[in-house]
């Protein structure tokens, strides 16, 4: 395992931003999701090193959370939310100036700067100056930073935020060839749920400072709950409720269709029962496959 | 923009090692940042325009009877002793240059990581808060050094080398020392003073204006609460006034002000503790993911 957290808590203050993590991840990409205030900034904090935590403890890369920090960061990339970069400097400088940082020396540094700006598409304008990049151009240089002394984990938050749809996909695409091509754990740290979705393998879902759900996304599917849509004809309003009564979770959409999440122990004859003590007519019934949208929903409670 | 994965990705098959002076690439790299700029470049050549005076002040006493028409009355400043150093390390013109350089080349060593976020990319790196502030520091201790502890030292050089013998050192053997200490106490002071009025703001110009401000400010504040009060007590409000009362003690001179030149120690010391509880805090609240 690469990262191996137990009973993991931090507070600021009277705050509790984690409150008794337990988590094992190994190889791939990896998503790191939860509503805002979840401790998903905490939890990255620690496995980086920035923060002690409060109570438990844990291991990246073997190397223990509280005591070996230094080495954890040598070993780890980091693409932070926000743009960042120094002013006055070209992309070469800067990639290289971070691999010396971390350790690498410093010719060796500046040849493999040109190598990762090569690699993020920033070839061409590796000796522009920062302060003259695009948003899209700034988040490959973060990305570049990152990769610059090969690290094994990839730390990368909210990596397409800001970004067109072009923009998106190739960053997108770069972060699939480093997980999937060049034997890199990606730890994802997303809002976007259609990104973790395409990246990552599996989830770890944060609420409120505990782990909501972790696992491979296929068996998180599975185990929580079957997803059905359908179309009524009819005052949905007793239907709805007899299906809640069920221990369903019922959401309808705007364009009036009906998602109903279902326990794993229910049975979807049920639904059809429901709606005829209601009276409903049903129009449309379909066992949908849950994105990992309706999986965040259903496990966090939000939609 | 070139196409994503135009060279592919390999991995380094190098090792990771462990600096001995984490900090050096930031000082490095803090040194050649300001002079790709032209108006420091301009400036940092000026500043060594006191150093040019005091040498052709040194060549002149040598070759008194050559220069005596033009130097008439001015001999006795001409007297090369320890005088003539504490006059050129202490003298207002130097201490602005070097207030003038620091702004131009080192005001936005912390205020621009902050403006544009780049402290969480420092600390994702194995750098203690520490080894950040020593690379940083290290930038105006370069700068410091080069306009003080190296043209005093090149000056006694060139005094030894126009006398022809080294009588002067044996006069005065301690002068390399307080040359030494008191370039270091300006290049310690000046490191906290630069670096505090940088953690402060976001934007390097106003960090300019503030490194100028308190500096002439306080000399004005001196000013108007001397003539109030009446008191050379005042001085301790002055940087500048602190700083000589320093340097006048290190090269043991009458001090300027009738005033023990312990308290100016204490109050360059103050202020640098001040700025080291500022710093400490202000680099630790941003060390942190966003």
């Amino acid at each position: 395992m690469s990262i191996e957290v137990r009973d993991l808590s931090f507070r600021y203050g009277k705050i509790v931003a984690l409150d008794g993590v337990t988590m094992r991840l190994g190889e791939g990409a990896v998503g790191l999701l939860g509503p805002n205030g979840a401790g998903k900034s905490t939890l990255l904090r620690i496995l980086l090193g920035f923060l002690v935590p409060e109570r438990g403890g844990g291991k990246v890369l073997d190397y223990d959370i509280r005591r070996e920090q230094a080495m954890i960061r040598r070993s780890v990339g980091y693409m932070p939310e926000s743009d960042c970069f120094v002013a006055g400097m070209d992309a070469v400088t800067f990639t290289s100036y971070f691999g010396e940082l971390s350790g690498m020396p410093r010719q060796e540094a500046m040849k493999r700067a040109h190598e990762v700006l090569f690699y993020v598409g920033l070839g061409e304008a590796r000796y522009r100056l920062l302060d003259t990049y695009s948003a899209g151009m700034k988040q490959r240089l973060k990305l570049a930073q990152a990769l610059v002394h090969d690290p094994k984990i990839l730390f990368l938050d909210e990596p397409t935020s800001n970004l067109d749809p072009n923009g998106r996909s190739e960053i997108l695409e770069l972060i699939r060839d480093v997980s999937t091509n060049k034997s890199i754990q990606v730890i994802l740290s997303s809002h976007i749920l259609d990104d973790i979705e395409s990246i990552c393998a599996s989830v770890v879902i944060l609420k409120q400072g505990r782990l909501a759900a972790e696992g491979r996304m296929e068996d998180l599917r599975a185990i929580h709950y079957s997803l059905y849509e359908l179309r009524i004809k009819g005052d949905g309003g007793p239907f709805r409720r007899d299906l809640e009564a069920m221990g369903c979770r019922v959401d309808e959409t705007e364009d009036r269709l009906i998602k109903v999440y279902m326990p794993e122990a229910g049975d979807r004859m049920d639904i059809f029962r429901a709606a005829a003590r209601t009276g409903v007519q049903l129009r449309y019934f379909v066992k949908s496959r849950t994105s990992l949208e309706d999986l965040f929903a259903g496990v966090v409670g939000v939609d | 923009m070139a196409t994503v994965r135009e060279k592919g990705y390999s991995h380094w098959d190098g090792k990771l090692g462990e600096r001995r002076f984490p900090w050096w690439p930031i000082t490095r790299t803090g040194i050649q940042l300001a002079f790709r700029k032209k108006r420091f470049k301009f400036v940092f050549a000026g500043a060594f325009v006191p150093a040019f005076v005091f040498l052709v002040g040194l060549y002149v006493s040598e070759r008194l009877e050559d220069f005596k028409s033009f130097v008439r009355e001015s001999d006795r400043l001409l007297n090369i002793g320890p005088k003539y150093f504490s006059a050129y390390f202490t003298n207002d013109s130097l201490l602005f240059l070097i207030v003038l350089v620091l702004a131009f080349g080192a005001a936005g060593l912390i205020a621009d990581d902050i403006k544009h976020s780049s402290l969480q990319l420092y600390f994702s790196r194995p750098l203690s808060k520490t080894d950040y502030l020593l690379g940083k520091m290290s930038v105006i201790f370069f700068f410091v050094l080069i306009l003080t502890a190296l043209p005093g030292l090149v000056l006694v050089i060139f005094k030894l080398i126009f006398a022809g013998s080294f009588k002067f050192f044996l006069d005065y053997p301690w002068l390399p020392l307080s040359i030494l200490g008191y370039s270091a106490l300006l290049t310690v002071f000046f490191a906290f003073y630069v670096l505090l009025l940088s953690a402060l703001s976001k934007n390097a110009r106003y960090v300019i204006v503030l490194i100028f401000g308190i500096y002439i400010f306080s000399n004005v504040l001196y000013g108007i609460l001397n003539s109030i009060f009446r008191t050379p007590y005042m001085a301790l409000f002055s940087v500048s006034a602190n700083l000589q009362q320093a340097g006048a003690f290190i090269f043991g001179q009458k001090l300027p002000q009738a005033v023990p030149a312990g308290w100016s120690f204490l109050v360059l010391a103050g202020i640098c503790v001040l700025a080291a509880v500022v710093l400490n805090r202000k680099i630790r609240s941003v060390e942190v993911i966003k």
